[in-house]
């Protein structure tokens, strides 16, 4: 019983810290955020009043005609020259969309405006995350394999490091290669093709979207006049299916060293259990021996390997 | 998970998107367009009827207007005395979205630094967060499961099936959850936020699927007081750990599925090449009589076997590949195949079910199922002294005893390997259709108790759970057993003198290659004990008064005793069984002692 009440102890510590961490990003986020925040609020009564001096528009009509404006720009519908060609729910944008619900990133860029819209969103998030994840858990399992299990085990045959330094050296180069090829190159060709972004902002979209986060103030493919739009569109989608299958490989690696060097169970977490019992080979390939016993025990499954009952002697 | 399945699974989730993408456009894009033509209006009317104001200033306006709203600012209250929207409250609730992935973005960091310090904070904030929703689901988990098995065990003292109750349960489980954190909480938004009720369910399940488009906000009018966002946000909480264990059942399921499937495709190849053998063999000893008639203590026997077994297996006694060398003693041969199934299908249910199911497995022991196969090799040996056994057994148990047996019983004691060799003895009459219509009748005995026994493989409370895929073990070892006990019979009949009854035909199918292990030769002694002593505990029990508990006044052992004492739920089975019992007119006869001495 004493592990029970010490998981619970863990629990309530862990939560305690978490809400500590979350109250410091509070207080940091609203140090950092609200002096710009007051600048901006400033400039936009001066915009607003000098617009209102310089015209003979008085301030309720400008304020309904803004708060108009405004609903529609939070749809998308924007009233600027050069957006009202592009529609937000041509198929490319709205498989966008889908592919933003399913995935749970939701940047919120396009919603749905009807009431059937809605209604639909909710069946179709309640399918389609459960599947996703269940399409994304296959991929990693299976990716898993190539990535992590080949590699280390020919690390340890060939090279015959101890499993904890293996696992630990190849979780880092994984780690570097995704951050390298899912975060610095996209970015780099992001802030290339998006001109009003930066690099940060182009590394912070990355972030964002593959944390499925997807705060919404980054959202590509969505410049007016944008070229390729649809073909944009679909690529960053396929990009986001990859890096999010990625992510997960990377967490799935964590976990399974984590496991291997013993502080899941110091945290008294839950461990890797379900690749125990589907994969066939552990992270580090069994010696020869258990090997043998492997199919040792196998064997018996075979009807073939028995004696079969006319060689009894009566 | 295998290649073909991976790939159809992606070809599927495609399919879903373009589905979903041409759906939404349907449904959206007359919208869209009303909109902006109605926006298109507005200004035309705003610019005619103030014709002071340009066009250019006017899109210049609404550029930075715009550009100030996305920014997060509230424009339309322009009052002077500025209350920002990055207060501690708000900012906490924004801290929250970020860490959840949800991402709501109806607040956002502007600055640089905002967004490198949002960047650095979601890469530690994410997996801890992970990890606390893994311990709270775990524990919210647990606790719902044992709601569920407490009502459970409330519906099956009341007889209700297993299926049913298992089904009952699931569904139960799914509909609280439902009710305490979707249900509620809409209502309580469309109060409190004055959305109608889609919006609010839309909300709803937007957030907790963490998509979080950011359309609805919940707290986003000031109003509401700071203590609202907290609320939300621990409600947020919760019901992320509700949804994550949901999809982790969801997922349990399905592996115990694919797995049930694998093990069964395993079994039923091994059986069919088995079988197969066995029709070979059968064509030589079918005629060999069966002449003796026991009656049941042979549940009582079985159940001595049962702890027997299970304190030899304790006791590292898994070595059965070391009994090989016993094989001509008896005529049997390692049974190896039968071991492994079952034990497979055990330890799979004791790993599938996750925590509570491996509790339960240890409760039962992991010897029993392991136990599966060795025990057939005691009975085997008793009846190799001499003592075959009932046919008459076989007729007196009619079939609805096997089948209710089969279902209330969930300790996974394989009485159908005892039960449903007797029955089918009981059906066949002559000897070649006889081993084909015995297969199919304890086939379709099998098949049918297993379909109704299967239902969904809820791993909650998983006795009644492990009933089926024990099932499915036992399916093949009874099958096996059938082949087994009948194999005895020409070969201790060719010891022994010869039996009056030889005429009655017997199907005899000499098992090819699954027999039982030869048994330790402590067995045999223990199993003539066993058996006397359970024929006359079993007769007492015919005789006495069904519903009353058997009182320790004919069986002086005390094992006996203690496992009456554990299995009361076997008194209905007793009542149906004792209803077609007659009392035990043949009582057994004793062993040969010199065939023991052997």
């Amino acid at each position: 019983m004493s592990s029970g009440y010490k998981s619970w102890i863990l629990l309530t510590g862990f939560i305690l810290f978490y809400v500590a961490y979350l109250l410091l990003g509070a207080l940091v986020f609203s140090t950092i955020e609200r002096p710009v925040e007051d600048k901006l609020k400033r400039d936009i009564q001066v915009l607003k009043e000098e617009f209102l001096n310089q015209s003979c528009v008085n301030a309720t009509s400008l304020e309904n005609f803004l708060e108009r404006v405004l609903q529609a720009n939070k749809y998308g519908v924007s009233i600027l020259p050069n957006s009202s060609a592009s529609s937000n729910w041509d198929l490319a944008s709205s498989l966008f969309f889908a592919n933003t619900l399913v995935t749970t990133v939701g940047y919120g860029h396009t919603t749905p405006l009807s009431d059937t819209g809605k209604a639909f969103s909710i069946f179709y998030a309640l399918l389609g995350v459960p599947f996703t994840m269940l399409v994304l858990t296959a991929c990693v399992q299976r990716l898993m394999h190539l990535v992590t299990y080949g590699p280390i085990g020919m690390c340890r045959q060939r090279i015959g490091l101890d499993p904890l330094a293996a696992t630990a050296i190849h979780f880092a180069i994984l780690l570097l290669l995704v951050v390298l090829g899912f975060f610095v190159v996209p970015a780099v060709v992001f802030s290339h093709i998006e001109d009003t972004w930066s690099f940060l902002d182009a590394i912070y979209f990355c972030f964002i979207t593959l944390c499925t986060i997807g705060l919404g103030d980054y959202v590509p493919g969505e410049k007016p006049g944008q070229k390729f739009r649809s073909l944009y569109k679909i690529s960053v989608m396929v990009y986001l299916f990859v890096g999010l299958m990625m992510m997960y490989l990377v967490l799935r690696a964590f976990h399974r060293m984590a496991d291997l060097h013993g502080l899941t169970s110091f945290f008294q977490l839950p461990h890797c259990d379900e690749d125990i019992e589907e994969d066939k080979e552990p992270i580090i390939e069994a010696g020869p021996e258990d090997q043998h016993e492997a199919e040792a025990s196998a064997k018996p499954l075979d009807p073939a390997s028995q004696t079969s009952y006319n060689t009894i002697n009566r | 998970m295998r290649c073909p399945t991976l790939l159809a699974l992606l070809a599927g989730v495609m399919l879903y998107l373009v589905i979903g993408a041409l759906v939404f456009r349907t449904l959206e894009s007359p919208k869209e367009s009303k909109e902006h033509e109605k926006l298109l209006h507005t200004t035309r009317d705003f610019l005619q009827n103030h014709s002071c104001v340009t066009a250019q200033n006017l899109s210049d306006l609404i550029k930075s207007v715009v550009k100030a709203v996305e920014a997060g600012l509230d424009v339309k209250h322009s009052s002077t005395n500025f209350t920002s929207r990055w207060d501690l409250a708000s900012a906490f609730f924004f801290c929250g979205t970020i860490i959840t992935t949800i991402g709501f973005g109806n607040l956002s960091p502007r600055t640089k630094w905002g967004q490198l310090f949002c960047v650095c904070y979601a890469l530690v904030g994410i997996p801890m967060f992970g990890f606390l929703l893994a311990g709270v689901g775990d524990h919210m988990g647990t606790g719902l499961r044992k709601a569920v098995w407490k009502m459970e065990t409330l519906f099956l003292k009341q007889r209700v099936s297993p299926t049913y109750v298992r089904v009952m349960s699931a569904v139960l489980s799914i509909l609280i959850g439902c009710l305490i954190f979707l249900a509620v909480p809409t209502l309580v938004f469309k109060e409190v936020e004055d959305w109608s009720f889609l919006e609010a369910l839309y909300f709803v399940v937007i957030t907790l699927t963490t998509v979080g488009f950011g359309d609805y906000v919940a707290g986003s009018n000031r109003k509401d007081g700071d203590l609202f966002k907290p609320l939300v946000w621990l409600w947020i909480v919760f019901g992320l750990a509700y949804f994550a264990s949901i999809l982790t059942m969801i997922g349990n399921w399905l592996r115990v599925l694919s797995k049930k499937t694998r093990a069964e495709m395993e079994e039923l190849r091994a059986h069919a090449t088995d079988w197969t053998q066995n029709i070979q063999n059968m064509s030589m000893d079918f005629r060999i009589p069966n002449p003796l008639d026991l009656n049941d203590p042979f549940l009582l026997q079985r159940r001595r076997w049962k702890r027997s077994t299970r304190r030899r297996v304790r006791r590292g006694a898994l070595g059965h590949r070391g009994r090989q060398g016993v094989i001509g003693e008896n005529g049997h041969l390692p049974n190896r195949w039968v071991t492994h199934t079952s034990s497979m299908t055990r330890l799979e249910v004791v790993r599938l079910g996750g925590g509570e199911v491996r509790t339960e497995g240890a409760r039962l022991g992991p010897g029993v199922g392991l136990g599966v196969g060795l025990r057939p090799d005691c009975r085997v040996s008793a009846r190799s002294e001499g003592r075959s056994l009932g046919r008459t057994v076989a007729r007196s148990l009619s079939m609805p005893a096997a089948r209710s047996m089969m279902e209330l019983d969930y300790d996974p004691d394989p009485i159908a390997t005892m039960m449903m060799p007797w029955e089918s003895g009981s059906v066949s009459e002559s000897p070649e259709s006889d081993s084909r219509s015995v297969v199919s009748s304890s086939d379709s005995h099998t098949s049918e108790v297993c379909t109704a026994g299967q239902g969904i493989p809820f791993a909650s409370f998983d006795p009644s759970g492990g009933l089926c895929t024990e099932q499915r073990g036992r399916q093949g070892v009874s099958r096996l057993v059938y082949f087994t006990e009948d194999v005895r019979f020409p070969v201790p009949l060719q010891q022994l003198p010869k039996s009056p009854n030889s005429t009655k035909p017997i199907p005899m199918s000499p098992i090819s290659s699954v027999t039982p292990l030869p048994p330790p030769p402590g067995c045999k002694m223990l199993d003539f004990f066993g058996e006397n002593l359970a024929y006359i505990d079993e007769s007492s029990d015919a005789l006495s008064d069904r519903n009353q508990p058997v009182e320790g006044g004919v069986s002086p052992l005390p094992r006996i005793h203690r496992m009456r004492r554990q299995l009361p739920h076997r008194s209905p089975l007793r009542e149906r069984r004792d209803s077609d019992l007659q009392p035990p007119s043949n009582p057994p006869t004793p062993p040969p002692l010199s065939h023991l001495r052997d």
